[in-house]
């Protein structure tokens, strides 16, 4: 076969300083979305700033809905994906808790809606800071749930996320999650792709046989009973399996386009190779953690991060491949999961679970940290490592969890 | 190499001019070939009219992008700054963002050899009666320029955000060089030739201004940290007990906040006449922040640490030049005026003429052209008919 000639030189057609939310809106662009449902709560709300500029401009055709909260907001989206809209939302904290009724029926109905989740804490008593816990209420729904941690990161997966989730083997509702001031705010510069390059790696979506449409007649969620929910529930459960592949399938797409953005869709390591001890985390923790990694380093001690990326499907066999390597990892989180066994965070619990299989596992302990938008540092970090390391020598600790960070 | 620059604006009033000026480092130090971001600090929002807030932008000549972010990244305040940008100079009285910072020292981040810069008319050897002393070497630069007050979502185009680039060039052209801004602006606004030359004046000005403050040199400042209970010493249930309501009439007779005073937010501040006030009782019905405490011969005074200077009194007084608000800087404390005058009238009344003469602001509002000040009408003590017929009102 004759290798064809690149259509474009460049996939990018210019630089420009953007924050998360503003890299977010410009995704939101080159994927051309028809409907946006808009309701404000910080700090995700720039987005929808950002994406009321782009359309009075004129680069963006789509209908953009003030709805009255956020439960409106989220079943105007629902309502969009099932008549073959490509649409568009998002939340944060209470916000997103309060239409989440609306938010697990997406995914029960197999709408394909990318949400952003600008991480805040949850009320009350009211504060903005990033915790993880809001996004983290969809996980057992049937949602796609990814981390991204920079501005460039965060457009490219808005197309990433759309591939993946209109892909017929999967439609899952997507929510594309981003620490709130520490990425929706901060302002870097971001390579903006050419529509072209967009329209190579992102085909229109097209829900097929299951549009609501006076051509098409179907019926969606009819009353069911004891007599189809299992299948319904099996069906979802087998979509989530197969995203896994999915998405292996779209970051190859992507890195053909793009370049080798992406060597590892699920996560990404850093200092890994000879490490004895590792923390792994999600969101911008990994700016302090690896900052502490690499003065560690300095010092010679064999020390490694891996920044989770993809929550939902979680990547139990590669994560598990890659972590066994190590005789200590410490999971952080910034999140809580209060009662829980152990105490632990939700990402401890999940990464714990991954390696039960393995017949020597790595020491695993847990660190609560950074909620409510408290800043962790690199000392912080720092102190992180050394729990982790304690862990692979003492038989027990005394204390699995530590709260790094709080007044006591 | 990191450089750190912070801009200290007032909330509100600068938030467009901050973060314009900010991202533009950025901007500019990337067109460089540099490598920058930029942020606020995100516990300032939400933000109040005038409230201290920062923004800040980072530039690396040698590291990577991520390199940069690990390192000055998700963090929500700097511990040094190369470049510490002030929008209002009335800041160099202190700044108390939120409840639990206290009242911080302007220059608090300047690093050794580092540069406190600020937008002001006064001179650095003015403002240093405010600002702390540092036990090592820091420099202090000023270029021209009026608070620039603007509204929430434009900032007024009076050319402060030009100069303010041109002046963090005068300092350090590691972080952006002035042919680069000039270069910018001119892109920018390619019609419009006056701004790089502002760039380019602040950058002469303050290449000109800058000096070194030597160790101990400044006011002595006791930054007080509110210390916040542990986790198991305060109520359950995001509950917390409410200021026990106190009253008796005289200067600060009225129980208030101890923790979290916000006068660090004003700009300006209300001179009152108290010798041709006619004790209307508005003044003390209408202030937001319940800052006027009765006093025994039935005038009103002032807690000014809890003053925001919105100037509603100012507005509300039915009495011609019996509160005006002027420049902040006039005042060297937070004593109580209405013991100062009641301790001495004659000198009281001459000193308040003097303030308003000199640092009285007319704020516009958002659609006008600028600050302006003016001289009000000097009334003479007891006021003037008293001055004509002998007999006070």
């Amino acid at each position: 076969m004759i290798a064809e000639e690149p259509k474009t030189t460049s996939v990018y057609e210019r630089e420009d300083l953007l924050t998360g939310c503003q890299a977010v809106s410009q995704g939101v662009r080159l994927a051309d979305v028809d409907v946006i449902a808009a309701y404000p709560i910080r700090p995700y709300t720039e987005v929808m700033d950002a994406l009321s500029k782009i359309i009075a401009d004129g680069e963006l055709d789509a209908e953009y809905i003030i709805a009255d909260s956020e439960h409106s907001q989220f079943e105007i989206v629902k309502h969009a994906a099932s008549v073959n809209a490509r649409a568009f939302a998002g939340s944060s904290g209470t916000g997103w808790c309060y239409g989440f009724e609306a938010l697990v029926v997406t995914a029960t109905d197999r709408m394909p809606v990318l949400f952003l989740v600008g991480n805040r804490a949850l009320d009350d008593p009211g504060a903005f800071g990033v915790e993880h816990n809001d996004a983290m209420a969809v996980r057992d729904m049937g949602w796609l749930l990814a981390w991204v941690t920079t501005p460039q990161e965060a457009l490219e997966h808005v197309l990433i996320g759309y591939r993946i989730a209109e892909d017929k083997r999967v439609r899952m509702p997507m929510a594309l999650a981003m620490d709130g001031a520490f990425l929706t705010h901060s302002q870097h510069m971001v390579k903006i792709p050419t529509a072209e390059a967009v329209r190579q790696f992102l085909p229109p979506y097209d829900l097929g046989d299951g549009r609501l449409h006076p051509d098409n007649p179907i019926s969606i969620a009819p009353q069911v009973n004891e007599d189809w929910v299992m299948e319904l529930r099996r069906q979802n459960w087998d979509a989530a399996k197969r995203a896994r592949g999915v998405i292996k399938e779209a970051y190859n797409e992507f890195n053909a386009i793009f370049g080798e953005r992406y060597t590892s869709p699920y996560f990404t390591e850093f200092m890994t190779e000879d490490a004895d001890t590792i923390l792994i985390g999600l969101g911008t923790v990994c700016a302090p953690g690896r900052t502490a990694c690499r003065r560690l380093r300095e010092k010679g001690e064999k020390v490694g991060f891996v920044s989770l990326r993809w929550f939902r499907p979680f990547p139990t066999l590669e994560l598990r491949e890659s972590l066994k390597r190590f005789k200590a990892v410490g999971v952080i989180d910034r999140d809580f999961a209060h009662g829980s066994p152990d105490d632990g965070g939700i990402l401890m619990h999940e990464v714990r679970s991954a390696l039960y299989p393995l017949k020597d596992r790595p020491a695993i302990t847990n660190i609560i940290t950074g909620l409510g938008g408290r800043d962790v540092s690199i000392e912080d970090c720092i102190r992180m490592y050394q729990i982790a390391q304690r862990s692979k020598t003492e038989d027990k600790l005394d204390d699995f969890v530590t709260w790094v960070g709080v007044r006591e | 190499m990191i450089k750190r620059v912070e801009i200290n604006y007032r909330g509100i009033f600068q938030k467009n001019l901050g973060k314009k000026i900010g991202s533009d480092i950025v901007i500019i130090a990337s067109r460089m070939g540099r490598i920058g971001f930029s942020n606020g600090r995100y516990s300032d929002s939400p933000e109040r009219n005038g409230i201290p807030c920062k923004y800040f932008a980072f530039v690396s000549h040698d590291l990577s992008e991520e390199e940069l972010e690990a390192e000055c990244g998700a963090k929500l305040d700097i511990d040094q700054a190369d470049i510490s940008v002030v929008l209002d100079d009335t800041m160099v009285k202190g700044v108390e963002p939120w409840g639990w910072h206290g009242v911080r020292a302007i220059n608090e981040k300047v690093q050794p050899g580092g540069t406190l810069l600020l937008s002001t008319k006064k001179t650095a050897d003015e403002l240093l009666q405010f600002i702390g002393k540092k036990p090592y070497q820091w420099n202090i630069a000023t270029y021209e320029g009026d608070p620039s007050f603007g509204g929430l979502w434009v900032f007024r185009d009076d050319l402060t955000h030009e100069r303010t680039l041109g002046a963090v060039a005068g300092i350090d052209p590691d972080i952006i060089g002035i042919e680069a801004v000039e270069d910018y602006l001119r892109y920018k606004n390619p019609k419009e030739p006056f701004r790089a030359e502002a760039a380019r004046k602040a950058y002469d000005e303050v290449r000109a201004s800058k000096r070194t403050v030597n160790p101990g040199e400044g006011i002595e400042w006791t930054h007080e940290i509110p210390v916040l209970p542990k986790w198991f010493e305060f109520m359950e249930g995001a509950a917390v007990p409410a200021v026990k309501r106190h009253f008796e009439m005289g200067p600060k007779g009225q129980s208030r906040n101890e923790t979290f005073k916000r006068g660090t937010t004003k700009t300006q501040r209300p001179v009152v006449r108290f010798d041709i006030c006619t004790k209307c009782t508005l003044c003390w019905l209408e202030c937001p922040d319940e800052c006027f405490d009765p006093t025994t011969d039935g005038l009103y005074d002032i807690a000014f640490e809890y003053c925001t200077g919105c100037g509603k009194c100012a507005q509300i007084c039915p009495v011609q030049e019996c509160i005006v608000m002027v420049d902040e800087l006039q005042f060297a404390d937070n004593s109580s005026p209405w013991e100062a005058y009641t301790q001495n009238r004659e000198n009281y009344v001459e000193w308040a003429e003097k303030a308003k003469s000199k640092g009285r602001y007319i704020h516009p509002f958002v659609t006008g052209t600028g600050l302006e000040s003016v001289q009000g009408e000097v009334v003479p003590l007891g006021g003037k008919r008293a001055a004509q017929t002998g007999k006070e009102g």
